[in-house]
């Protein structure tokens, strides 16, 4: 298990586990953060990352992809 | 009995594209999620020999608990209003997202028809759809729609009227695992009967997952209470996990499902927009492309074709039409008086400003453009590295993109900012970007400070695009000084945003926006220009001289001269101790464009009335130098915006004491930032030293100090407010 962060541009991975406060992850399983969701990284710039997860594409910072374990 | 009808789904899946469809509305519409921020009511249009139907536009929410203000605003319009169907819109592209949503629409026990709207992009996609099948799983009609091309409107809205004209409600159905069914089921059926029947579901799930603000609100029997917590601890034993995360994946286990039966795609590349967002959002060109990007927009705007269509304006159109009326005016046997106030007043006062309708034109353009494409979050994202430094989230470079074209939306924009201090924050530093109506006061400007330098007026193009940057600039200094006090200390929310697809702007949209933007300036220029220009006409032309009330001939006798001249030595230190420019900043609170007005009114009424006047020439006689003209500028970019944009704020920052501070602070930086841009500058052009530049001098040693001093709350635990908790 390895936060978002450590993933390149273009690896792909399933989530694993989402932390945080209580509203942060509500907020973010209603952006389809949730556990076993398929997320790819299409780029990636000083930690902050642009990934694809069901369908969509989300702009997500360093703070919050800490948060995120794949 | 009208049918009410609520507009509900993710944000940017086009429900206001909808709503606009629907009723005939002009409702702000761009490519971002997040543009609507308030509810909306309308009534549908073409519904000839049928019953009337509202249906009201909702922010765009991704589940029913808000994460941010705006998402407050469509919470509680769905649980509180009763509405009597929602149209559920799932943007077809991106369904199972959409329809975690639509499992807790059908939840709240209203009656929901799903609008599967961008139906039109399915095929380029590669997307299919079995809609019969997914309709008789998830138990609600689906229809599907293109907002955009108009498709399937009357379709959706007939379907919805249908279902809500009858007399049962289909209750909502089962979808998680059994034991989960079990335990919603045995809360359910110990609810009192106080809770409608197509209720129950809905308080039994939120019961489970212990929300604690359905408990507070409503009083449940203890023995509820009790059994709800036993189930919940049982279930979170089998699952391994807590409550709120087995309901989410109950949620999402059940819409795989359903997705894997009907929704054949094929297996995506990389798309346009993912190549674009390499290279835009890239480490190292994302924000030189940005830069260029600004630059070049304001540039065109204020030179080559703006002020080609300005000058002619200006010089040709409004002196031939000031020439026409003054001589039919003659003819006609029109005394000095009103030949004065309507040539010099009124076609002197608001032709000034009507001469840059052209370059606000292009101005809004160039934004359409870049907001209907889809550029403009990334911009939020690339500046999110650059703002955390500074303590803001890139969320809060929204507001701030928006008040380039007006600050009004823009400060409505801050409504989405997680944190209530960085809101704010936001708030109060948003019209520090220069907003399309202080363009014709920067042109003008720009003018004059190129005329000393050039000899001519027109060479003041760059003067916009760095008006616009120190705005930026101006915001940052403002982050970093008031980051580090107490009230706006802490961390800023992190940033998570979707960003839309990008795609080529549709013209309708783009013209449309542009078109009620310029409608808003033309109709203010024929109201409160017009009533601005008569009453600064007046008051620049009467006075008392040579011992009675009249027109007087030397406009420095004049009411204004004297009103202004009160308050003129104030400003002194910052280099327009005038009293035109001062009264033409005053009159800048009605409307950004009134210092353009008024001043064109004043140099008319100075000049000759028989020869009309080049305002820029007439204007640049009230500025002693370069630097003198700039802070005149700047300290109308700074200070508060215009009366309309102040009542947004009041409305925004929803605390009196608040609204005050930032009424107080945007003035008081006004005033100290041109303070020590003029003192210094004039001392470094080769002036002499003075009392002034000593305290030019103090005040900028005192912002250093207040933007270089170590935050004193840096490493401490600040607990700050969510905007949502702070509105509860």
């Amino acid at each position: 298990m390895q936060p978002l962060i450590f993933l390149q541009q273009g690896d792909k991975a399933w989530i694993k586990r989402v932390g945080g406060a209580e509203e942060t992850k509500r907020f973010l399983a209603g952006l389809g953060f949730v556990e076993n969701a398929e997320v790819s990284v299409i780029s990636k710039l000083n930690g902050n990352l642009i990934v694809n997860i069901k369908d969509s594409r989300v702009a997500i910072n360093e703070d919050m992809a800490k948060r995120i374990m794949v | 009995m009208a049918v009410k009808i609520a507009l509900a789904g993710n944000p940017n899946c086009g429900k206001t594209t909808m709503f606009n469809a629907l009723t005939g509305a002009n409702q702000y519409v761009g490519n971002w999620p997040g543009v609507t921020v308030e509810k909306k009511e309308g009534k549908v249009k073409s519904r000839k020999g049928k019953e009337e139907v509202i249906v009201t536009d909702l922010p765009g929410i991704y589940s029913l608990s808000p994460y941010t203000l705006e998402e407050v605003v469509s919470r509680d319009y769905l649980l509180n209003e009763d509405p009597d169907v929602i149209i559920d819109l799932v943007d077809a592209t991106n369904i199972e997202r959409n329809l975690y949503l639509t499992t807790q629409l059908i939840e709240t026990g209203i009656p929901v028809v799903i609008a599967l709207n961008m139906s039109d992009l399915l095929a380029k996609n590669n997307i299919k759809i079995d809609v019969k099948r997914l309709s008789m799983l998830i138990g609600c009609p689906i229809i599907e729609t293109s907002a955009l091309k108009g498709t399937g409107l009357n379709e959706v809205i007939d379907e919805a009227v249908k279902v809500a004209k009858k007399s049962e409600h289909k209750l909502p159905g089962e979808i998680f695992e059994e034991d989960i069914e079990k335990a919603v089921s045995d809360v359910q059926g110990m609810l009192p009967d106080s809770i409608s029947e197509n209720k129950k579901r809905w308080y039994a799930v939120k019961l489970l997952e212990r929300d604690s603000k359905v408990k507070e609100n409503k009083k449940f029997p203890h023995a509820v209470l009790n059994q709800a917590e036993t189930e919940a601890k049982e279930l979170e034993k089998v699952h391994d996990d807590d409550m709120e995360s087995i309901i989410t994946d109950g949620r999402y286990n059940y819409i795989q499902k359903l997705v894997a039966s009907t929704v054949k795609k094929a297996k995506g590349q990389l798309t346009v927009s993912d190549k674009i967002d390499r290279i835009v959002t890239n480490r190292i060109l994302g924000i030189p492309i940005f830069l260029i990007v600004m630059a070049v927009v304001y540039y065109i705007s204020v030179t080559t074709i703006g002020t080609i269509v300005t000058d002619w304006t200006n010089d040709v159109f409004v002196v031939a039409i000031q020439d026409a009326v003054s001589s039919g005016l003659g003819a006609i046997g029109a005394g000095d008086l009103v030949t004065g106030l309507v040539v010099d007043g009124i076609i002197g006062g608001v032709g000034a400003v009507l001469g840059f309708v052209p370059q606000m034109a292009i101005l809004f353009l160039f934004l359409s453009l870049l907001e209907d494409c889809g550029y403009m979050v990334r911009i939020a994202f690339v500046m999110d590295r650059i703002f955390r430094h500074f303590g803001l989230s890139g969320k809060s470079f929204i507001p701030l993109l928006i008040s380039s074209g007006c600050g009004i939306p823009g400060i409505m924009a801050s409504k989405t900012i997680e944190q209530d201090n960085d809101r704010r924050l936001t708030i109060m530093t948003a019209t520090f970007i220069p907003c399309g109506a202080k363009l014709p006061v920067i042109a003008l400007m720009g003018g004059v400070m190129a005329s000393y330098a050039t000899g001519s007026y027109v060479a003041g193009g760059f003067v916009a695009p760095l008006m616009y940057f120190i705005g930026i600039l101006a915001v940052l200094v403002s982050a970093i000084i008031l980051k580090k006090t107490k009230p706006f200390s802490g961390k800023p929310a992190p940033f998570v945003m979707e960003l839309p697809q990008y795609h080529i702007p549709s013209a309708k949209t783009v013209l449309m926006h542009v078109w009620e933007r310029l409608k808003g300036f033309i109709i203010k220029a024929g109201t409160i220009l017009f009533l601005a220009c008569v009453v600064m006409w007046f008051l620049g032309g009467f006075g008392f001289a040579d011992g009675g009330f009249g027109m007087v001939e030397d406009s420095n006798n004049s009411l204004l001269a004297v009103i202004g001249g009160v308050i003129a030595p104030l400003f002194a230190p910052l280099g327009f101790g005038e009293w035109q420019p001062v009264a033409a900043s005053l009159s800048g609170f009605t409307a950004k464009e009134a210092i353009v007005s008024t001043m064109g009114v004043l140099a008319n009424v100075a000049g000759d009335t028989e020869d009309a006047v080049n305002v820029a020439q007439g204007v640049a006689a009230w500025f002693p130098t370069t630097i003198a003209a700039f802070s005149f500028l700047l300290f109308n970019l700074l200070d508060s915006p215009c009366l309309a944009a102040i009542a947004t704020m009041a409305q925004q920052m929803q605390s009196r004491k608040w609204f005050w501070f930032a009424i107080a602070f945007q003035n008081i930086f006004a005033y100290l930032v041109c303070l020590s841009v003029y003192q210094i500058g004039s001392f470094v052009m080769g002036g002499a030293f003075g009392i002034g530049t000593a305290a030019g001098f103090i005040v900028a040693i005192i912002f250093l100090v207040l933007l270089f001093r170590p935050d004193p709350y840096k490493n401490q635990k600040v607990y700050t407010k969510t905007s949502v908790q702070a509105a509860r």
